[in-house]
């Protein structure tokens, strides 16, 4: 075979293979953004397993001594932010799927601020907790929730940071103010991106319900 | 036909052609003033410096620490910043930080010779061949680990470490080869050859794959630093209460289990989503190579289960650091927790080592038999089948701890159904070898040999899934040899059959078949030797991990080490042919020297910076070996390259 490849510049493509190419990436985004979604979850069913074994075990009745609780008013805010930074870039979405990138950055731009400022919260929860990480099996748990929850609500911001840069830098191939689809590749693969970027808000939204519940709620 | 016949173009017009690439920024040009491994170096030493100190720093005031002259804090942010460091320094953070101002990145810059295996590439094909490295550097460190052990069990009341210091090699061995094992197919192999079998011109997140190796690599560093830590003493499992006891050497093993789990996930998600996206046009998933189903069925399990230890280990840093006790019974935690949840992943490891070595001898068998794959769907099944089932099983390494005796018959029920699976590929194998007129190349004996090791493994697998058995027999040589013979037999024969396969199409240049079959034959004989009089010591009741036994297995057991050195020599056999073959001697490869007509073989030698000058068009299955009248597999797209069913060797 010869070789007729500019190394430089990548391979000579046909239309129909610039669209091949366009399909499989786009395809990519989307099943990297759901299995993303199911690596996440075992790594919370993890944590949920280890609260219900411990729970369960009470080893040495020392599964939450004193009726170990973190502090509720937390718990509620830091979720219900998490709640409002996931309903603000799925809203976003599904503005930008209908060519509306102002709405998209606006909202977009709010769930940032959300989501920073539950981060600020859980981490700042950890000063106004009544117990050591160590004190009983709930206190073990509670602690590694936090930490899992800070990994989550920097993973989601950080996505969602991102998402809104890039539509800065992309405002003509997204169409500008038109509010009209833009066909541009870029744009299609940008818009795959949102797409899972607020899949995965929604994930972190339903998965902590179950997680607020159990530990500051049960 | 072309492309064009599979695909609609009505949409093509819309489709704007893409950005032209962004500038590079000056850490991805050419030269030694941009980011490679010396800066990556410096990066890790700095991070680790820098983290080491802000530890002791935010806490050598705590009474806990104070009292007890250690810092598992200092030691864990250390060794945390020095890995950052290290992605910082060899380019992996570029991105990630672009990417806050809304950059793209553009396509890297080629970089020519042998520089770009010391950088961060986005080629396929040089993380590759990265990977064949960074893995033998890693067998090499846990094998002069295993002669080291094998010497001191060559007498029982002599000896040559304590047995702390025995305990502690034995646990870096363990630790080192099953984290080299995991990536040891998926990582060289998996990433070279994935793109070019299924006829993608790149993989769907370069970048990830390229972060997968690098953080390997940390993780390498990170667990190697137990030793100057003073070691652990638990064995590869990290078994709590020990691990809680145990010295700074245990926040290595934690930190870099945890490490290495990011860049397994990495791999195999990268992976997946290739498979699953960048098939050529007609590669339906009845026409994947079997071995692209074996690397699938691996990376699934690779982004499920991988996630568990990630969990696991963070739990026991935040143990060892912050004083939490998921792991510590007196607080309210469990020591059965870490077993459940390490055991959770570390059976589906079993998995993701075995089924690539399944796939790589599905692959070459039908080449070397010159036979379609028997029951190609019954092998794909079956790997699939031993996927789903290994996430159901873990709970057989508790029959002895932490399990309610009831739950036991269902645990060895789930344990014996993953052998029928199993034994559907192992059968696959065999059907495929009936009346078939074999060429006894190095590759296909080592196909052979993986047979005979791992019919041998497996069946003692059969023995010790039931509870009677594994009772008697837990914690003993027994389970040593069964385990050496599935992982070792199995997947490191299969590795060496991939190697000297798929080397003259990675390098270009052939291995030397003379010594290559030197190498065989050493391997083969002293590995049987090694490991099959185990199962006579561990009969006989000689524990592991311990250093001195009864008298009377002295004879068994210096056997069994004579062995072992041999079994060394032969993979410094394997090194002087590999050197002898690409430096001293090289002999230049022919396009497709074994007539295979998988697709890797039918694009240019060297493989081109995007794998195939046309996407190929796939046409039929890809095991039509002497079938008259069979159509090509591929249309290459080129007019010139088209990969037949009856080849040369055929026609022979």
């Amino acid at each position: 075979m010869t070789e007729t490849f500019d190394k430089s510049r990548g391979p000579s493509e046909t239309p129909e293979e610039r669209e091949f190419e366009l399909r499989a990436q786009i395809g990519s985004i989307w099943s990297g953004g759901r299995l993303f979604i199911g690596m996440y979850t075992f790594l919370l069913a993890s944590l949920v397993f280890s609260y219900f074994y411990l729970r369960s075990s009470n080893n040495g009745m020392e599964w939450r001594p004193h009726n170990q609780h973190a502090p509720l008013y937390y718990g509620w805010s830091i979720y219900l932010l998490t709640v409002a930074a996931a309903l603000l870039a799925i809203y976003g979405q599904r503005r930008l799927r209908k060519g509306d990138v102002a709405d998209f950055q606006v909202a977009g731009w709010t769930g940032v601020v959300c989501g920073l400022v539950a981060l600020f919260l859980q981490i700042w929860e950890f000063q106004k907790l009544s117990f050591y990480p160590g004190a009983s099996g709930y206190s073990s748990t509670f602690i590694g929730f936090a930490v899992m929850n800070i990994m989550s609500l920097v993973i989601g911001t950080y996505w969602l940071e991102t998402t809104l840069a890039r539509s800065l830098r992309l405002r003509r191939e997204l169409g500008g103010d038109k509010p009209e689809l833009s066909m541009a590749a870029t744009a299609q693969e940008f818009r795959a991106g949102v797409a899972s970027m607020a899949y995965f808000w929604g994930f972190l939204a339903i998965g902590g319900a179950l997680l607020t519940a159990m530990f500051y709620v049960m | 036909m072309t492309i064009s016949a599979e695909r609609p173009t009505d949409v093509v017009a819309s489709i704007s052609a893409p950005p032209p690439s962004a500038a590079s920024s000056w850490t991805q040009r050419p030269g030694w003033l941009s980011q490679h491994l010396g800066t990556a170096i410096v990066g890790a030493v700095l991070g680790y410096v820098l983290g080491h100190w802000f530890g002791n720093f935010v806490s050598s005031s705590y009474p806990y620490i104070a009292n007890s002259g250690q810092n598992a804090i200092a030691d864990a942010l250390g060794l945390s910043v020095g890995v950052l460091g290290w992605l910082l320094g060899i380019g992996a953070l570029n991105y990630p930080l672009a990417k806050m101002i809304g950059r793209e990145g553009g396509e890297e810059p080629a970089v020519e010779g042998w520089s770009k295996y010391f950088r961060y590439s986005l080629d396929h094909k040089t993380v590759g061949m990265q990977y064949i490295v960074g893995v033998l550097l890693f067998m090499f460190t846990g094998g002069l680990l295993a002669m080291a052990i094998r010497t001191e069990l060559l007498n029982p009341t002599t000896h040559v470490f304590s047995p702390d210091t025995y305990i502690k090699i034995v646990s870096e061995h363990g630790t080192i080869m099953m984290m080299m094992a995991t990536s040891i197919i998926v990582g060289p192999l998996g990433n070279y050859l994935v793109p070019l079998m299924i006829g993608a011109r790149r993989m769907a997140f370069p970048r990830i794959e390229a972060f997968s190796f690098w953080i390997f690599v940390a993780g390498y560093m990170v667990i190697f630093s137990a030793l100057p830590f003073g070691g652990f003493p638990t064995g590869w499992t990290g078994y709590a209460p020990l691990q809680t006891q145990a010295g700074p050497g245990m926040v290595s093993y934690l930190l870099g289990f945890a490490v290495i789990g990011l860049g397994m996930m990495a791999a195999g998600f990268n992976i997946a989503v290739t498979i699953i996206n960048y098939r050529a046009p007609g590669m339906t998933w009845s026409r994947l190579p079997i071995f692209v189903w074996s690397i699938l069925a691996t990376a699934a399990l690779l982004t499920l289960a991988t996630p568990v230890l990630f969990a696991g280990g963070l739990f026991g840093l935040l143990d060892k650091t912050i004083q939490t006790s998921f792991y510590v019974t007196e607080h309210g935690g469990s020591s059965y927790l870490w077993q459940n949840l390490f055991w959770f992943f570390g059976h589906p490891e079993v998995y993701i080592m075995a089924l690539p070595g399944f796939g790589i001898v599905g692959e070459i068998m039908p080449v070397f038999t010159r036979k379609p794959l028997f029951a190609y769907k019954v092998a794909a099944a079956g790997m699939i089948g031993v996927a789903l089932l290994s996430f159901f099983v873990w709970q057989h390494h508790l029959f002895q701890s932490g399990i309610n005796p009831d739950m036991r018959p269902l645990f060895m029920l789930t344990t014996e159904l993953i052998s029928i699976p199993t034994g559907f590929i192992f059968l696959v194998g065999m059907g495929t070898l009936y009346k078939a007129k074999i060429r006894y190349e190095v590759p296909m004996l080592f196909c052979m040999a993986l047979f005979f090791n791992f019919l041998i493994g497996g069946v003692t697998g059969v023995f010790l899934s039931d509870v009677p058995v594994n009772v008697t027999v837990h914690g003993g040589f027994f389970v040593l040899s069964h385990f050496h013979y599935t992982i070792m037999g199995g997947l490191l024969f299969a590795f060496m059959a991939g190697l000297y396969f798929w080397l003259p199409k990675m390098t270009g240049r052939m291995m030397n078949s003379r010594i290559g079959k030197w190498h065989f034959w050493t391997m083969f004989i002293f590995f049987n030797l090694t490991f099959f009089p185990m199962f006579v010591i561990g009969l006989l009741g000689q524990p592991r991990r311990v250093f001195t036994y009864a008298s009377n297995l002295q004879g068994l057991n210096d056997f069994s080490s004579v062995s072992a050195f041999l079994l060394g020599i032969s993979f410094l056999i394997f090194f002087a042919n590999l050197m002898w073959s690409m430096f001293i001697s090289p002999v230049k490869a022919p396009a497709n020297p074994w007539d295979s007509l998988g697709l890797e073989w039918q694009t240019a030698n060297p493989v081109p910076p995007y794998n195939f000058e046309r996407i190929p068009v796939i046409m039929t299955d890809p095991y039509r070996y002497s079938e008259p009248g069979a159509p090509a597999f591929a249309d290459m797209g080129d007019g010139l390259t088209q990969s037949s069913s009856t080849t040369s060797s055929d026609q022979a």
